[in-house]
């Protein structure tokens, strides 16, 4: 068996580091974080929690090959599955939504305050 | 540890998971006898799970070694007060028009298979929490119990319900991805998730700061599970949304597992962090000499808990809804035990123990917030409400009730119905904290924790906070004792659902009868809260313990 | 460096190359007639097309999707599962143990799939 280190890959792939993959996954977290508060379409909203997840799951793979273990891969094997758990349960609170005010936007929710 | 290892601390999590896979089948059966066995199998699962956990092994190799039965039998018991109260919470209207003859049995249409399996699996999340030894179980612990609520709130009423369900569902992704992206942050620091090689590297290597930050976004993502502050905004339109049983349920379960998530996270630096020699014979940060938990994290937790008590008992005094004041005032509870958190294990006796504080007022909470809401659940009004949130049609075609909701619902209560009256007397007054009652039993040892800890300020603004909160519990003491009943709004009746007064009745005698064996639940609480990490003796214990644990 | 890329290019090359030839020649070399309604129509695997695209599904699609998640997800972990299990030593202590798990795992999914069916979800009427 052929570890990544092994594999004949591009030597551009040999100068990426632990922090270019950090880099990407904090702006993933950060990007959906500011999408979820400044958007108010609620499918929008939901994807940008789903970014955030894998924003995650891509910091876990980059670390799991850091620490040269696969602990990091099997928790994002873990996370993939509730983000699907999640994905299932959020569009049909959202599809139940819609049915009931023929609208996605976040605005609907006013109906409450306090 | 392996699984195999692991399997003898988690019987009464599988005694729950075999009981939820019946329940969800036995729900769906056309005929009504088997479908009523669906609670009374939720009730033999909580007995069965809460003696396993008794019977279980004591010690755990764990940072916590003694957590598991307590959180476990307190899971259970408080779970057996809410299974009663959630009686006859979805399906009402459908049941009565199969009983009447005027709809046939429709799997499709119906929700108690699913309401009374997710409160199974959610309670089975907590359970998992105490039990957790890895970030990888605790994340999925922790998601075990949120993601049934979410379909909970849902299904629980007709009409504000959907909203309520999907901001907590958006909220708590939210909060999800904030800790998940922490205890990467923890793995990429450390290079295991496992909790006690963690530990072991922290005590070797000192925090980095990737680890710091992995340690505060999992703070603050768990900070949604209990509403403290930055992630409380959903508390108390959710729980406004949700029928009373089911915000019951999200005042106490999901709390629950927050704290127990949140009390394993901070035992990672633990409560002695402080700067140590290292082998090379260089002085840095580790767990050491200190008496407390790491600045950046004790500060975190500070303002975190200052401010949680604040926003909720300020902004709770200006509510008019019973449902939102209870809301608010969950909200100022996750502050007052956050004091616990930081505060930590200062001593051995229980006095001295921030987390046997919080792990006694977990059970002490639960049982009184039960009794406030039951009293909600048990009285109803017809039409009102329905008419006002625009539901019309579906209010008056079946003659639909809605609970009584606001304050001057609850006048002359304890001439009208006195049991329910007294019942909200009792609780409201023990929620206040008032001695001699549970609530006072639970928050006495937040104070000489803190005090002990050295958070003279922190405790100065419990305090305060104590007594802000006696004006609104205050009004709801008044109101059924002292005041008459409201003319204008109509009588309430009791609900037809004999198993929703009996919870109410079972939590108030609980905050008067277990004052009597506070010794008994404080001597386990603190035998629950000991940790191998506390000041007095940390690098050596824990972190052997951890070398066990990892190198099996 | 660049070098390592040249087949990638190399195929890039090919098929665009012969998706543009074969759409030239035919244009050349085939008859050509004007349109009919029945040349113009939606392709639909020799079927004709029945209603619009943008009708609603019924609500049972949904269902099946949610069932089939169940399933799909299963599979992530019976990979690494896999993968762990060949390297095992036939008939070992070990092996009956990684067996008995992955058995428990899938009668889980059984019990999702018993509800699945006392809900209805795979009645079609």
């Amino acid at each position: 068996m052929t570890t990544l280190a092994q594999a004949n890959l591009p030597a551009v792939m040999h100068q990426l580091t632990l922090a270019h993959y950090l880099f990407v996954s904090a702006a993933m977290f950060v990007l959906g974080l500011i999408g979820f508060v400044t958007r108010r379409n609620l499918i929008i909203m939901f994807l940008c929690t789903e970014l955030m997840f894998q924003a995650a799951g891509i910091a876990l793979v980059a670390f799991s090959r850091f620490h040269l273990n696969h602990t990091g891969e099997a928790f994002v094997i873990f996370v993939i599955t509730v983000a699907a758990a999640e994905a299932a349960m959020g569009l049909a609170l959202v599809v139940l939504l819609f049915r009931r005010r023929e609208s996605l936007s976040a605005e609907e929710w006013a109906e409450m305050k306090g | 540890m392996s699984i195999i290892e692991k399997v003898q601390y988690i019987w009464p999590e599988i005694a729950m998971f075999i009981a939820t896979c019946v329940v969800m089948v036995l729900g769906l059966s056309p005929s009504l006898a088997i479908r009523r066995l669906c609670s009374p199998v939720c009730g033999a699962a909580l007995v069965i799970a809460g003696l396993l956990a008794v019977m279980g092994p004591d010690t755990a190799p764990a940072a916590l070694p003694h957590l598991m039965p307590y959180a476990k039998v307190i899971v259970a018991g408080v779970g057996l007060l809410l299974l009663l109260l959630l009686a006859g919470t979805v399906d009402r209207e459908e049941e009565s028009l199969i009983a009447t003859g005027r709809a046939r049995f429709n799997p499709l249409r119906t929700n108690r298979a699913e309401f009374y399996a997710f409160f199974l699996f959610s309670l089975t999340g907590v359970m998992l929490c105490a039990s957790a030894s890895d970030l990888i179980w605790l994340f999925l612990a922790l998601e075990l119990t949120s993601l049934p609520t979410y379909i909970m709130v849902t299904v629980s009423t007709r009409g504000r319900s959907h909203e309520a369900g999907v901001k907590y569902f958006f909220l708590g992704a939210l909060g999800a991805a904030t800790f998940l992206y922490g205890f990467a942050m923890l793995y990429g620091g450390t290079g295991t998730t496992d909790l006690s090689g963690i530990r072991q590297h922290f005590a070797e290597h000192g925090i980095n700061s990737i680890a710091m930050l992995g340690l505060l976004l999992s703070v603050l993502g768990i900070g949604f599970k209990i509403a403290a502050v930055p992630m409380h905004f959903y508390t108390p339109d959710v729980y406004e949304g949700a029928a009373a049983p089911v915000s019951a349920f999200l005042a106490f379960v999901p709390k629950t597992a927050g704290f127990l998530a949140i009390m394993l996270i901070a035992s990672l630096p633990g409560w002695g962090y402080g700067p140590v020699a290292g082998a090379d014979g260089v002085i840095r940060d580790g767990l050491g000499a200190g008496a407390s938990l790491p600045e950046a994290l004790r500060l975190t937790l500070w303002v975190m808990a200052a401010l949680t008590m604040t926003v909720g008992n300020v902004l709770a005094l200006w509510q008019n809804s019973v449902k939102r004041i209870l809301a608010y005032s969950s909200i100022a509870h996750s502050g007052y035990m956050l004091v616990g958190i930081i505060a930590g294990p200062v001593g051995e006796r229980f006095i001295d123990n921030g987390l046997a504080a919080v792990l006694f007022y977990l059970l002490a909470y639960g049982v009184m917030n039960v009794g406030t809401f039951a009293v909600l659940a048990c009285l109803e009004k017809s039409g009102g409400a329905a008419l006002q949130s625009g539901a019309r049609s579906t209010g008056l075609e079946t003659g639909a009730t809605t609970e009584i909701e606001t304050v001057d619902d609850l006048r002359g209560l304890c001439r009208t119905h006195p049991a329910m009256g007294w019942t909200m007397v009792l609780c409201s007054l023990s929620l206040l904290g008032f001695p001699p009652l549970l609530g006072f039993m639970g928050k006495f040892p937040l104070f000489t924790a803190g005090i002990a800890a050295g958070e003279i300020p922190l405790v100065i603004v419990l305090g305060i906070n104590s007594a802000i909160a006696a004006f609104y519990y205050l009004r709801l003491v008044a109101a059924p004792l002292l005041e008459d009943p409201s003319p204008a709004s109509p009588p309430a009746t009791p609900t037809p659902f004999p198993a929703r007064p009996m919870a109410a009745l079972l939590s108030a005698a609980s905050v008067l009868i277990l004052v009597g064996f506070a010794g008994v639940l404080m001597k386990q609480s603190a035998k629950a809260g000991e940790t191998v990490v506390s000041p007095g003796h940390t690098a050596g214990r824990g972190a052997s313990d951890g070398v066990a644990a990892w190198n099996p | 460096m660049l070098a390592t890329y040249l087949p990638v290019l190399l195929i890039l090359l090919m098929t665009i190359t012969f998706a543009t030839a074969n759409l030239v020649i035919t244009r050349l070399l085939g008859p050509s007639r004007a349109g009919g309604s029945v040349k113009s129509m939606t392709y639909e695997s020799g079927m004709n097309p029945v209603g619009t695209a943008r009708k609603r599904f019924n609500v049972r699609f949904y269902l099946i999707a949610v069932v089939f998640l169940v399933f799909d997800v299963e599979i992530i972990f019976l990979y690494p599962w896999a993968t762990t299990f060949a390297n095992l030593e036939p008939g070992s202590q070990d092996s009956a143990i990684w067996l008995g798990r992955i058995m428990f795992f899938l009668a889980t999914t059984v019990v999702a799939y018993l509800y699945g069916w006392r809900k209805g979800v795979f009645k079609f009427d």
